[in-house]
């Protein structure tokens, strides 16, 4: 349990550090991190295979288009000022967590429940195999409508005028 | 039973159509052959429905959750303005093969036709209220966008963008009562409510009777939401017979014909409906006395003609009403479409540049004529069966002052539906299509022919349906006739024509009739008297302030938009942070809720 | 506290969600607001193991999580894909700049 708690906090830490990073590869970079520390927890939770998909797909998959994105986009020195006053995103972050906590707190005193024995696999390809058939149409979909937007079409014809409205703005 | 696939067939086999008529693309005649073919097979299907009409629900399937059921009923009622919504539909496809020729959009056109058609016949055939509710707000939306079919046109923009706010406000009125019904008895099935309505408690019988009122006075242009219609005009002819003389606006009266059992002992409600009947019919009569534009005077008359209809319902009388729906939407689309005839040769709807057409459009100015006697209550056309049967009940059975009223309207009418063909057809001719270069009038063409013919033979007959009509309606509406009533036209149509011919407010009515032609005729002499009316003239032709309060109204909403564009920056985060504050407070709801 | 597994994993779930949102809320580079996405996201994924393991139902909960994994990875190609596309017509990456509806 102490590793539990271990793996969460390290989970945590590298989340934060994923907002706050100045550079977005380094942004990416702390989210892998999170991810694979996040794959730990859920094996050590007591789920092996979803900690295997969380590691390839979150640390792998995901941490390689994040690179990708951000090596075609360009690096952006991030401006600094949020435009939502700080004050009201800590207001309403603690808003949130203090209902999510009203609501979940009393859930936790209950027993725990006859375990069903279903084991992973069986849900995947049976109880739910629709689902996991959706899944895969919707991981083609992304792809391909991805391709689709990224086509080349026309010279982005405003490539000027943001700079001039960057310039002119406040 | 088999309704039960030809419930749901009827009600989405034009919507099939549109989707095929848009995938036509630019073939020009596949997609008016496809148009027709559509129209006409659900013009064949409703009309199947009628002999298999039963007060039982013959389709249903279940949508899950709150929404209940998807159910369809072919009572009287369903399945009477399924037939006029799906025949008369046909009718003005046809029609506007000629009409629109050469129009650019036509796909559009014809798919927006044939969704409203199916989403008309799904509202009457409806018994499940939210579906009643999403038909009506898809048949506000097809009317809007058939309104503004000429979208370069700013006068059809303003025209469409009106009827969409006072037909959608009135909507509201009907989802109101709807949840509340939902919200009071659990289920949104229409029998069900009918039988449990008297258990209602009276203050929430009343607030949904009066939603109710509200939306059907708006979908049906009467008081005080009459402005909208004859706005409307600046759609296509053929859409205005369509959805504004024989389907769309009938959907209030459907509405409240439907529901009147539920809400007649609701204090105050029939009044209420005799009222805004009664004074519908008045200023609408007015307004169409002193209308120059051809199809503005028609609007009017529908405006009057729908009051009539509404105050026969609030006097008790459903059949009459119903009765006269049914010979309204025959003679109304009839009198649009051969406006629509007139219109398109010479070129205006200014009524004073038109003249002397007689001679030049003989087929028109035949059934024009037929439409206009059907219009004035005239017999032997059916609107003077109608008319007189519902005059009749409303003597009956109505307030006293409100039969008066009704009266003097006949009298309207008739002056009206004179004047329009006079000055239509018989005047001495103006100059202005005598000119040189303007295109030489001619009759109507060959698919204006096609549509027009029938819909004057329909006038001329449809008053023989009196009896099995009636029996329809009786067989299957538990709720409106209970067992052994015996109203007119029970035994048949020849009784029927023995009551009408008997009765002495008959040959009132047409003593009323009469003086209204009179008056026409007898002009000069009233326009020397003229000079003292003008005060009221002008009244008249400003639409009797109501024009005034629909500005106040628009600039109002168009302020507080304009004030609230400052919440809308466009900046992601703000955006996020609405997400967030929303998410907040239904979390705080489930909280607070328990 | 009880001091259970699950509880831990409970608070670490809110903590992720709640910096996920404040990410979201101050961000104002495109693809860092995605980070900030995933970031949420990987606490539902966490909270759909802790919600199937609390209720007895272990692996309905795992595929649950499976699915969200999957679809929250479709949303995070296509948002990518879409922020690539926002940096070649609008040049910037920053939502202030490219907020067009101005008064």
């Amino acid at each position: 349990m102490v590793i539990q708690t271990l793996v969460l906090s390290g989970m945590l830490i590298c989340a934060l550090q994923a907002i706050r990073a100045p550079r977005l590869l380094v942004s990416a970079l702390w989210l892998a991190g999170c991810s694979a520390l996040l794959a730990l927890a859920i094996a050590l939770l007591g789920a092996p295979e979803v900690g295997v998909v969380e590691l390839s797909v979150g640390a792998g998959l995901v941490t390689i288009i994040f690179v990708f994105a951000i090596n075609i986009a360009g690096e952006e020195t991030a401006v600094a000022g949020a435009l939502v006053p700080r004050p009201l995103a800590w207001v309403l972050m603690g808003l949130f967590l203090f209902l999510l906590l009203w609501l979940t707190v009393p859930r936790l005193l209950i027993p725990a429940l006859n375990r069903d024995a279903l084991p992973f696999l069986r849900a995947v390809w049976e109880e739910r195999s629709l689902d996991t058939i959706l899944q895969v149409a919707l991981i083609f979909s992304a792809v391909l409508g991805s391709i689709g937007l990224l086509a080349d079409r026309r010279e982005p014809a405003r490539a000027e005028t943001p700079a001039r409205r960057a310039g002119g703005a406040q | 039973m088999e309704t039960s696939w030809l419930l749901p067939l009827t009600v989405f086999l034009p919507w099939a159509g549109a989707l095929v008529v848009l995938a036509a693309g630019r073939a020009a005649r596949l997609r008016i052959v496809l148009a027709i073919a559509f129209a006409a097979a659900d013009a064949v299907l409703s009309l199947l429905l009628i002999p298999l009409a039963s007060s039982r629900t013959g389709f249903s399937v279940t949508l899950g959750g709150a929404f209940g059921e998807l159910s369809l009923l072919p009572d009287g009622f369903g399945v009477f303005l399924a037939a006029v919504a799906a025949v008369i539909g046909g009718l003005a496809v046809v029609f506007s093969v000629d009409y629109m020729r050469g129009e650019e959009g036509q796909g559009r056109y014809y798919a927006l036709v044939l969704f409203f058609i199916g989403a008309m016949v799904g509202l009457v055939l409806s018994a499940n209220l939210l579906m009643v509710v999403v038909f009506w707000e898809i048949t506000a939306l097809c009317s809007w966008l058939l309104i503004s079919f000429h979208n370069d046109d700013p006068k059809a923009v303003a025209g469409g963008i009106k009827a969409l706010i006072i037909t959608g406000l009135g909507g509201v009125g009907l989802l109101a009562g709807s949840l509340a019904i939902y919200a009071q008895s659990g289920t949104f099935d229409i029998p069900t409510f009918m039988a449990q309505a008297h258990g209602f408690p009276p203050q929430l019988l009343a607030w949904i009777g009066f939603g109710f009122l509200a939306a059907a006075a708006a979908k049906s242009a009467q008081f005080p939401f009459q402005t909208w219609l004859p706005d409307a005009m600046e759609a296509p002819t053929p859409i205005s017979a369509l959805i504004h003389a024989a389907t769309m606006v009938n959907a209030g009266v459907y509405l409240l014909a439907r529901f009147y059992p539920a809400f007649s002992s609701v204090p105050g409600w029939t009044l209420a409906v005799v009222l805004v009947g009664a004074v519908s019919a008045f200023i609408a009569g007015l307004m169409a006395v002193v209308a120059n534009d051809l199809k503005r005077a028609l609007a009017w008359s529908t405006v009057s003609q729908l009051g009539f209809m509404v105050y026969a319902i609030g006097a008790g009388g459903i059949f009459q009403s119903q009765f006269h729906l049914l010979s309204h939407s025959v003679f109304k689309a009839l009198l649009f479409l051969g406006a629509g005839a007139v219109i398109h040769t010479v070129g205006t709807r200014d009524m004073r540049q038109m003249g002397g057409l007689s001679k030049k459009m003989p087929l028109t100015c035949v059934v024009f004529v037929i439409g206009a006697l059907a219009l004035a209550g005239i017999p032997p056309v059916n609107g003077f069966w109608s008319k007189e049967l519902l005059l009749e009940g409303g003597l009956q059975s109505g307030p006293f002052w409100a039969y008066v009223v009704m009266l003097v309207t006949a009298g309207l009418t008739a002056l009206y539906a004179l004047r329009c063909v006079w000055m239509v057809f018989f005047a001495p001719p103006q100059e202005s299509h005598e000119a040189p270069g303007a295109h030489p009038v001619h009759d109507a063409g060959p698919a204006m022919k096609v549509a027009l013919i029938p819909l004057a033979l329909g006038s001329l007959a449809t008053w023989l349906l009196a009896g099995p009509f009636h029996a329809l309606l009786a067989r299957t509406l538990p709720f409106h006739f209970g067992p052994g009533e015996v109203g007119p036209g029970a035994s048949g149509t020849w009784q029927m024509v023995v009551e009408v011919v008997s009765a002495p407010s008959t040959w009132l009515a047409l003593a009323v009739v009469a003086v209204g032609i009179l008056a026409w005729v007898g002009r000069g002499v009233f326009a020397k008297m003229g000079a003292g009316l003008r005060p009221a003239r002008r009244a008249a032709e400003a639409g009797f302030g109501f024009e005034a309060i629909n500005r106040g109204i628009a600039n109002a909403v168009q302020g507080a938009g304009e004030g609230l564009r400052a919440t809308q920056t466009g900046v992601l985060n703000w955006n996020i942070a609405a997400i967030v504050m929303a998410v907040i407070a239904v979390l705080a709801a489930l909280a607070l809720g328990g | 506290m009880t001091g259970s597994v699950w509880t831990i994993a409970i608070a670490a779930v809110l903590c992720l969600v709640a910096i996920g949102i404040y990410g979201l809320l101050i961000l104002r580079n495109l693809i860092k607001i995605v980070v900030a996405l995933q970031v949420f996201a990987k606490g539902t994924i966490l909270i759909m193991v802790v919600a199937g393991g609390m209720a007895g139902k272990p692996a309905i909960g795992q595929s649950l999580a499976i699915t969200v994994l999957v679809a929250d990875t479709a949303i995070t190609i296509v948002a990518l894909a879409l922020a690539i596309q926002v940096r070649r017509w609008c040049g910037t990456l920053d939502t202030r700049v490219i907020s067009t509806l101005r008064r």
